[in-house]
């Protein structure tokens, strides 16, 4: 540590030897710094003077064309993002915060927006939510626009989805994820049965499992849905074999969908102990399980991992190697069916259960024996005809 | 050697009387900003022509839609206030010569103490909304001086522990929001929402809280300039050392100051939470602490430039969703000109830090005694 000269603390030392250390000139008192900032700011004009005048030279090169668009834009009374016509079919959606290229939700629920404006022959288009503050306002948008149907992703967004639906009984609303406490007669909340598709899949693991344990990666336990992908799961896998042994682990709260190194470490954990078929559920959080066990050895042959929400064989190509199937919401299909709904003004208030079930195997379509394949097909048929039920409460 | 000087960040923010700055020390420092920021813009103009959409109009349409119309303005106006008293937070540090890059973890403590103050009492408004707004005040105060704390006594730097501590915030509020003070019987992590009477009124068309906070600005505006103790800020970012000469409690100021900052971030997230959310939830505030940082070295530390700094942040911010339904550009662009913007203003800092480790150099002799 420092020296004491003469027995003077040493930040007075430094005090009188080390003016320079606070600054580019001279700094012992208030005075010199005057001089110091003008020596600075000289050199800054000059610098700022260039690069006005690079400026004004870019404004003069862009000033014609510049000219011509934003009166066509700002005249119009309407721009580019507008419905076109009151004759045409349009289909706004907002986005969780989020892309609608996120491999989850928002990219299945665009795409069912995207294949109804095909069949429908209309009109879709989307804004990215960045703020969570500004659902209102991006609702808004759309309404302003003119838009037929409003379609709003994800459950955060319920509130402001209902407040807008009631504000605009002439626009057709449809919640992707979003269950309906109240019916409010245009506004359809696109829900799923989780616990079913997560039964599907634990069955098919308690068939598959070679080693009897399975286990389950899980975004947090506060939020129902991601227990109810897991409990279905441990439900179905003890419905196919009473023996197997379920490991479901939870993320804590805190930062639960996005932590794909937490994941990771789980799903190696698991696998450490035996288990040879991981559920993977929970945003990145599973994403990264899966692409974890992607890279065990014997993936895709003695050890697979199971996907959710959307077919991850496509969403999360680097786990396709050991990737099963995705325990499914047929987001993508709910979505189209309800527009098309909407459209001919048939959208029931309330909740629409949309179909779950299991994605194709793709990769691991030779891994499963026929038999197994054929029960999960007869359990997944009697999840949808609720001749089979899962049991599964929220506790 | 830096564990001996309390106050060596020498940010270049520490400004001890502009009365005595002449008209030529005063248009560069307008200048920096201003070029910046058209430089941004001019780059992101770039982008735009690059993705197939005219700059112009894109600019148009982001401006026309956040200031054209009432609800754009008070879009702006809400998005703003924050923004302006983060970015205060941010300059005072500067000010004192402290690098607080904590304010988004004081403004989350802030918010979510506001909240709690504001939905768990039931007092006669004269009195729930000042104390739900101090109390949201002294949270992110109190949050801010264990990284002044640290600073004064233990010489950690201030950077580090704000970091540090941001991390920690948001783990903290989270934990409370969906634990101890989640509102029961549904799903989502949050508060109940805060009583009517610690809500933010109206003053007709404009919200209440960014009156609250142009008058904030304007008392930074007299107080770092006016005051003895403003006087001591700016001393101690200077020069600790002559501070210290001068009979100025060097350690206290620097607690002080941390405390002040941590107290105006944290008096934004309370904004935040009676006047706008009227609840807290993690995912609301993300980012407007960071948007401090840029607002504040815009602003180049001037309190009363804080303002037109934050509201051309909001305004950004407000108009980017109907930048992309018009235009199809993704709203992240405005992020895109904020941060080169945030290059541009901070080049004379890295070009001081440069220039100050030149002279270390050549004064290895004399710094040797310090170490």
């Amino acid at each position: 540590m420092a020296l004491r000269v003469d027995g003077v603390p040493p930040t007075k030392v430094k005090a009188t030897l080390r003016p320079q250390m606070s600054g580019a000139e001279s700094r012992v008192g208030l005075g010199p710094l005057t001089k110091g900032h003008t020596h600075m700011h000289r050199k800054w004009g000059l610098a700022a003077a260039a690069a006005a005048a690079a400026l004004v030279l870019a404004a003069c090169g862009g000033s014609s064309d510049g000219g011509d668009s934003s009166s066509s834009g700002g005249g119009g009374g309407g721009g580019e993002g507008d419905c076109p016509g009151a004759d045409s079919f349009c289909i706004g959606l907002v986005t969780d915060t989020g892309k609608v290229d996120d491999k989850s939700f928002n990219q299945s629920a665009w795409e069912g927006a995207l294949q109804a404006a095909q069949e429908t022959g209309g009109y879709a288009k989307y804004i990215e939510t960045v703020d969570p503050k500004d659902y209102e306002n991006n609702i808004n948008q759309f309404i302003q626009g003119g838009y037929d149907v409003i379609v709003t992703v994800g459950f955060l967004m319920g509130e402001a989805t209902v407040t807008a639906a009631k504000a605009n009984a002439g626009v057709a609303f449809i919640g992707v994820d979003q269950f309906q406490g109240e019916e409010v007669a245009n506004l359809t909340g696109l829900v799923f049965n989780e616990d079913k598709a997560g039964y599907a899949a634990g069955y098919l693991a308690g068939l598959m499992t070679q080693t009897g344990k399975i286990g389950a990666v899980l975004g947090t336990d506060t939020v129902p849905p991601v227990v109810l992908f897991g409990e279905g799961y441990k439900a179905g896998a003890l419905a196919a074999n009473p023996a197997v042994d379920v490991t479901l682990v939870y993320h804590e709260p805190n930062n639960a969908f996005n932590d794909p190194e937490w994941g990771a470490a789980e799903s190696k954990k698991q696998l450490e102990q035996g288990a040879d078929i991981i559920f993977g559920a929970g945003g990145n959080t599973g994403n990264g399980a899966l692409i974890e066990i992607a890279k065990a050895p014997g993936a895709g042959e003695s050890t697979f991992c199971i996907g959710v929400d959307t077919d991850q064989f496509f969403t999360v190509p680097q786990a396709a190697k050991c990737l099963l199937t995705s325990a499914e919401k047929k987001l993508t299909l709910g979505t189209k069916d309800l527009i098309i709904l909407a459209k001919d003004g048939k959208a029931p208030g309330g909740n629409f259960f949309g179909l779950t079930g299991l994605a194709p195997y793709h990769d691991t379509e030779a891994a499963v024996p026929d038999d197994v394949k054929k029960k999960v097909e007869e359990v997944i048929a009697g999840l949808d005809a609720g001749t089979i039920v899962t049991d599964v409460t929220l506790g | 050697m830096a564990t001996t000087d309390p106050a060596q960040t020498d940010l270049g923010f520490t400004d001890p009387d502009p009365r005595r700055s002449g008209p030529l020390d005063r248009l560069p420092a307008i200048a920096i900003p201003v070029i910046s920021v058209l430089l941004a813009f001019a780059i992101g103009g770039l982008l735009i022509w690059l993705q197939g959409v005219n700059p112009f109009r894109a600019y148009y349409v982001l401006f026309s839609s956040a200031l054209g119309t009432p609800e754009g303005l008070l879009r702006v106006m809400e998005k703003s206030t924050p923004l302006i008293l983060t970015g205060l937070a941010v300059t005072v540090g500067l000010r004192t010569g402290l690098f607080n890059i904590g304010a988004q973890g004081q403004l989350l403590v802030g918010a979510i103490g506001a909240a709690w103050a504001g939905y768990h009492f039931q007092l006669p408004m004269v009195v729930h909304l000042p104390f739900a707004i101090v109390f949201g005040m002294l949270c992110g105060a109190a949050w801010a001086s264990i990284a002044g704390a640290l600073r004064a006594y233990r010489h950690v730097s201030e950077v580090i522990t704000t970091i540090m501590l941001n991390s920690i915030a948001i783990a903290l509020v989270d934990y409370l929001a969906s634990r101890p003070f989640k509102e029961p019987d549904q799903p989502i992590s949050r508060t109940p929402l805060v009583a009517d009477s610690a809500t933010l009124p109206f003053f007709g068309p404009i919200p209440s809280g960014f009156i609250l906070a142009l008058l904030v600005a304007i008392f930074f505006g007299w107080f770092l300039v006016r005051t003895t103790q403003g006087f001591r800020f700016n001393t101690v970012g200077l020069n600790p050392s002559a501070a210290r000469y001068a009979g100025i409690p060097v350690k206290g100021t620097i607690l002080l100051a941390m405390a002040v900052s941590g107290g105006l971030a944290g008096l934004g997230g309370a904004v935040e939470t009676l006047g706008i959310t009227g609840r807290f939830e993690p995912a609301f505030n993300a980012g407007l602490g960071f948007d401090g940082i840029t607002i504040a070295l815009l602003a180049r530390a001037n309190p009363i430039a804080t303002i037109p700094a934050a509201l051309l942040v909001g305004t950004l911010r407000s108009g980017a969703a109907t930048l992309q339904f018009q235009t199809g550009i993704e709203p992240e662009v405005v992020d895109v000109i904020l941060a080169i913007t945030l290059l541009f203003v901070s080049a004379p800092i890295v070009a001081r830090l440069l220039f100050r480790k030149r002279n270390v150099k050549q004064t290895t002799v004399t710094s040797g005694w310090g170490s």
